[in-house]
C-alpha cells in the first residue's frame, strides 16, 4: 500500500503503459511527422515571397517575427523554414546517392578478392582525407550550386555504409545456405537478390537515414564557408554566414534560431534513425 | 556515435560564436601612441593585389601616400599644384606642358626630375592598369623641370590625369619588385607590408609639402564586420564599414558619413543578343532589355526614393543618370517622376507586353519579361538595391532575379545581363567610358552598350572645350532636350542612388571634414591626411 502513489502515476500515464515497441513507433512517428511538416511547409514558401521591409530592419524576436528580422527586414522564421527545407532536400539527395554508391561498391567487392581489396583501399583513401576538404574540392570542381554540393556530399559519405555492407556480405557469403545455392549452380546475381539483399536491407535503410544528419551538416558547413549554394539562396549555411556580419552589432537572433533549428532537424534525423534501427534490427536494441 | 560528436561540436560553436559576439564589448585599451595612426579605410579595406605600384593602379583614385602626384584636387573641385609648379595646355588640348618643382628627392635620396615624370606616365600607359591614359601618345622630358605630354586627340580632361599617377624613380624602377618595395617622394615612406594583413608607413621627413602630424601610419586590410569589430575593440582610428552599419554606435567613436561621387546603377543593355562577342569572347546584348519599353518601365516604375530611404538606410540620394549632384556637370533635367506603377504598366502595354497567362509577369511574342540582375555578394548595399529593385519590378510585371555572384563569374556576363555597378569620379572622362559608342564592351566600359551618335558628339565636343566651359556639354550627354542616356532619352541604365561612405572615427581624431576630399568610386580617405590632428590624447578618451 505504501507504493500506491507510484502506481497511480503509472496507471494514468499512457506513455508508461506502452511497451518498448509502441514507444519506438511513437518516437519514429513523431520525428518523421515533424520532418515531413518542415519539408512541406518549406515547399509552400516561395523565395520570392520573402520580401524585404525596410521599416522593420534588425528587429529582435517578437510574436510578429518569431525569429526576428534581418538587415533587410526579412522575416527570419520564414527564411529559416525555407532553408531547412532546402537542407533536407539536399540531404535526401546526397544520402540516397551515397547509399546507392555504397550498395554498388559493396556488391562489386563480393565478386572477387582483387576487387574487394581495391574497394577496401578506396574506402581507406576516402576516409583518410578530411570530409570537408573533399566536399569543397568536388563542389568547386562540379561548378558549385545545389548540384555541386549534393554530389560533393554524396561522393564522400558512402564509406562507412560500404564498410558495414562489405562485412555483412562477407559473412553471409560464408554461410551454409549460400554455399548450397552455389552448388546448385545459382548465379551470383540470383544469390545477391535472394539471399544477401533481404538480409542487408535493414542496414541499407538505417544507414541511409543515418547519413542524413551528416549530409545536412556538411552541406550547411560548406555553404557557410562560401563554397556551396549561391549567396542568394535561402540556405541555412547562407543565413548563418550572413548573420556573422551582424553579430558584431548585437543581432544574436540571426544566428541563434537558424542554428538551433538546424541542430534540431539533425537531432530528429538521428533519433528517427536510431529508433528505426531498433525496430528493424531488434537485436541491436539490446546494445 | 560520431554524429553525436558533430552535433556537440556545432552546439558548442554556436554558443561560443553568439556568446563571443554578445560579450565582446569594447574593453581594449589602445595599443598605439598619439602620434600613430591605425586605420582600416583604404578603399574600404581592399588590399592592392599588385602592391603599392602606381603603374598597377595604386592610388589611381585617391592619395598614393608613398608617391607624390603632379597635382591634387581640392574639395571644391579646383586644382592645386603639388609636384607641378604650373601647367598649360595648347589651344586644341592636344599638348600639355607641366613645370615641376626643383630639388625633390625620392626616399632613396635620388633626385626626382622631369625624366621620372615622363617615365611614370609612359610606363602607366604601357601597363594599362592605372588611370586611363588612352588619349596620351607619349610623355617626354623637355628639360630637367619640364614635361610635355602629347595626345592623340583633343582631351580637355587630361589635366585630371595629372592627379592620379604617382611618380616612380625611372632609374631604379622594376615592375616585378617595385610593388612590394616602393620608393617615392610622398608624405610617407614605406616600411613593411604584411600581405593579407597590413602595410606600415612612416613619415617622410624630406617631404616637400605640408607635413602630416603623424609619424606612423598603419593601414589594416580589414573589411566590413572585421573593421567594425576592431573599432569596437578600440584597435584603430578609422574604420570603413558598409552602409548597413551607418546607424550603429560605438563608444568613443563618431560615425562620419562622407559624401561620395559614387553612384549605384543597373546597366540595361540596349542591344539584342545576336551572338556577337567582344574581343575577349564575352557575349554582348540582352533580348529583353533591348526593348526600350522594358527599360523605360523600370525607370519610371522603380521608386528611387524608397530605395534611398529603405535599402540604403536613409542616406542615399536618388540619381537618374550616374552623375552625382555634387559634380558641376550634374543635370537637373535628368530627373523624372518615378515610382509611378501605372505609368510603367502603361508603357509596357504600349510596347506590346501583356500578361497573357495570368502569372503577374508580362510577355511579348511568347517571351517572358524576365531578367537576371547580378550583384557582387560581398557588397551589401548592392545586394539591398538588387533585392529592392526585384521586388518593385514584380509589381509592374517584370521579373527580376536578383542573383548574388562574384566578379569572376560576372566578367563572363557583364555585357549580357544587368549588373549593379558603381561609377563616379571628378574626372568627366568617366562618362566617355560609360557611354561612348566605341567603348561598348571594352573592359568594364559601356556595359549598357549605349550607341547614340548625339551622345558621342557631345562627348567629342566636350573633350575639345576648356574643362570648365565643357561642363554644359557633359550635362548634355545625360539629356540635351531631345536625347541622352537618362530615362527620358535612351533609358540605357537604371541609375538608382548616390551612396555615402561610412566611417567610424575615433573621438580623439579630427579628420578635418571641411577639407575631406570628395570620394570617387573606389576612393580612399587619405586625401586630406595633412590636415588630420589628434585633438585629445588617446588614453583620455578610452
Amino acid at each position: 500500500m505504501a507504493d500506491k502513489s507510484k502506481d497511480v502515476s503509472s496507471i494514468y500515464s499512457p506513455i508508461a503503459k506502452m511497451n518498448l515497441r509502441t514507444k519506438t513507433l511513437l518516437t519514429i512517428g513523431l520525428t518523421v511527422f515533424i520532418l515531413v511538416a518542415v519539408v512541406i511547409t518549406s515547399l509552400f514558401i516561395n523565395s520570392a515571397d520573402i520580401t524585404t521591409n525596410f521599416n522593420a530592419m534588425n528587429q529582435a524576436p517578437s510574436f510578429e517575427h518569431l525569429f526576428g528580422t534581418d538587415w533587410m527586414g526579412r522575416d527570419m522564421f520564414t527564411r529559416t523554414m525555407k532553408g531547412l527545407g532546402l537542407s533536407v532536400q539536399i540531404g535526401a539527395g546526397a544520402s540516397i546517392l551515397s547509399s546507392v554508391i555504397a550498395i554498388i561498391l559493396a556488391f562489386v567487392g563480393s565478386i572477387n578478392s582483387k576487387l574487394d581489396s581495391f574497394i577496401a583501399w578506396l574506402v581507406d583513401l576516402f576516409l583518410s582525407v578530411p570530409h570537408i576538404l573533399l566536399i569543397i574540392l568536388i563542389s568547386i570542381g562540379l561548378g558549385g550550386g545545389a548540384f555541386g554540393v549534393t554530389m560533393g556530399v554524396a561522393l564522400t559519405h558512402w564509406t562507412s555504409l560500404t564498410r558495414i555492407l562489405r562485412a555483412e556480405i562477407k559473412q553471409i557469403n560464408t554461410s551454409e545456405f549460400v554455399k548450397l545455392s552455389q552448388r546448385f549452380g545459382k548465379s551470383k546475381i540470383w544469390i545477391a537478390k535472394k539471399h544477401i539483399l533481404p538480409l542487408v536491407i535493414t542496414q541499407i535503410i538505417v544507414g541511409t537515414i543515418l547519413i542524413f544528419p551528416h549530409a545536412i551538416m556538411h552541406e550547411a558547413s560548406v555553404t557557410f564557408l562560401g563554397f556551396g549554394l549561391s549567396p542568394h539562396e535561402p540556405a541555412i549555411g547562407i543565413i548563418l554566414s550572413e548573420s556573422m556580419k551582424y553579430l558584431a552589432t548585437g543581432n544574436w537572433w540571426l544566428a541563434l534560431f537558424p542554428g538551433l533549428a538546424l541542430l534540431i532537424i539533425v537531432l530528429l534525423f538521428d533519433i528517427a534513425g536510431e529508433n528505426i534501427k531498433k525496430l528493424l534490427d531488434p537485436t541491436s536494441a539490446n546494445e | 556515435m560520431d554524429q553525436k560528436y558533430i552535433i556537440g561540436i556545432i552546439a558548442v560553436l554556436l554558443i561560443a560564436v553568439i556568446g563571443g559576439a554578445l560579450f565582446m564589448s569594447g574593453s581594449g585599451t589602445p595599443a598605439r601612441a598619439d602620434n600613430e595612426l591605425v586605420v582600416a579605410a583604404f578603399s574600404h579595406g581592399g588590399e592592392p593585389e599588385a602592391g603599392f605600384d602606381p603603374m598597377y593602379g595604386w592610388g589611381d583614385r585617391g592619395e598614393p601616400l608613398i608617391q607624390s602626384t603632379l597635382m591634387k584636387m581640392n574639395r571644391n573641385m579646383t586644382y592645386q599644384n603639388d609636384l607641378a609648379t604650373s601647367w598649360k595646355a595648347n589651344d586644341d588640348f592636344t599638348e600639355y606642358t607641366v613645370n615641376i618643382r626643383d630639388g625633390v628627392k625620392f626616399t632613396d635620396n635620388t633626385t626626382l626630375d622631369a625624366e621620372d615624370v615622363a617615365f611614370s606616365y609612359n610606363q602607366a600607359k604601357t601597363t594599362g592598369e592605372a588611370v586611363d591614359l588612352s588619349t596620351m601618345d607619349n610623355a617626354t622630358a623637355v628639360d630637367k623641370n619640364t614635361v610635355k605630354f602629347t595626345l592623340n586627340k583633343p582631351d580637355s580632361t587630361f589635366s585630371d590625369k595629372l592627379l592620379y599617377v604617382g611618380i616612380v624613380p625611372s632609374d631604379s624602377y622594376n615592375n616585378e619588385t617595385y610593388g612590394t618595395n616602393p620608393v617615392g617622394s610622398g608624405p610617407f615612406k614605406f616600411v613593411q607590408w604584411d600581405k593579407g594583413q597590413q602595410v606600415i608607413l612612416e613619415k617622410n621627413p624630406d617631404y616637400y609639402g605640408k607635413q602630416p602630424e603623424f609619424d606612423k601610419l598603419t593601414i589594416l586590410f580589414q573589411q566590413n564586420e572585421a573593421s567594425f569589430n576592431s573599432a569596437k575593440n578600440h584597435e584603430l582610428d578609422i574604420a570603413a564599414v558598409p552602409l548597413a552599419y551607418a546607424n550603429e554606435t560605438i563608444d568613443g567613436y563618431h560615425a562620419f558619413l562622407s559624401e561620395s561621387l559614387d553612384v549605384r546603377g543597373i546597366s540595361l543593355p540596349v542591344q539584342n543578343n545576336t551572338g556577337e562577342t567582344n574581343e575577349d569572347g564575352v557575349a554582348l546584348g540582352n533580348n529583353i532589355t533591348a526593348d526600350k519599353s522594358i527599360r523605360e518601365a523600370l525607370n519610371y516604375g522603380i521608386s528611387r526614393e524608397n530605395i534611398s530611404k529603405g535599402a540604403l538606410n536613409g542616406v542615399g540620394v536618388p540619381n537618374y543618370d550616374g552623375i552625382s549632384h555634387l559634380l558641376p556637370w550634374y543635370n537637373k533635367e535628368a530627373a523624372i517622376k518615378d515610382g509611378d506603377i501605372d505609368k510603367a504598366k502603361d508603357i509596357l502595354k504600349k510596347g506590346g507586353w501583356e500578361d497573357t497567362d495570368g502569372d503577374g509577369i508580362v510577355e511579348k511574342d511568347g517571351v517572358k519579361a524576365s531578367i537576371n540582375l547580378y550583384y557582387p555578394s560581398d557588397a551589401s548595399e548592392r545586394q539591398a538595391i538588387a533585392v529592392a529593385v526585384a521586388e518593385q519590378a514584380k509589381e509592374i510585371g517584370i521579373e527580376v532575379n536578383a542573383t548574388g555572384s562574384n566578379w569572376d563569374e560576372m566578367d563572363t556576363i557583364k555585357f549580357t545581363d544587368p549588373i549593379v555597378w558603381g561609377f563616379g569620379s571628378t574626372d568627366p572622362i568617366t562618362m566617355w567610358g560609360e557611354y561612348y559608342s566605341d567603348q561598348a564592351g571594352v573592359g568594364y566600359n559601356n556595359p549598357a552598350l549605349v550607341n547614340n551618335s548625339a551622345v558621342d558628339a557631345h562627348i567629342d565636343k566636350a573633350m575639345s572645350e576648356p574643362r570648365e566651359a565643357s561642363y554644359a556639354e557633359w550635362s548634355d550627354v545625360s539629356w540635351d532636350g531631345t536625347t541622352g542616356i537618362s530615362p527620358k532619352g535612351d533609358a540605357a541604365w537604371l541609375w538608382v542612388s548616390e551612396i555615402r561612405y561610412t566611417y567610424f572615427v575615433d573621438d580623439s581624431l579630427d579628420i578635418s571634414e571641411d577639407t575631406f576630399k570628395l570620394q570617387p568610386h573606389g576612393g580612399d580617405a587619405f586625401g586630406n591626411i595633412y590636415d588630420w590632428t589628434r585633438v585629445s590624447s588617446l588614453n583620455e578618451t578610452s
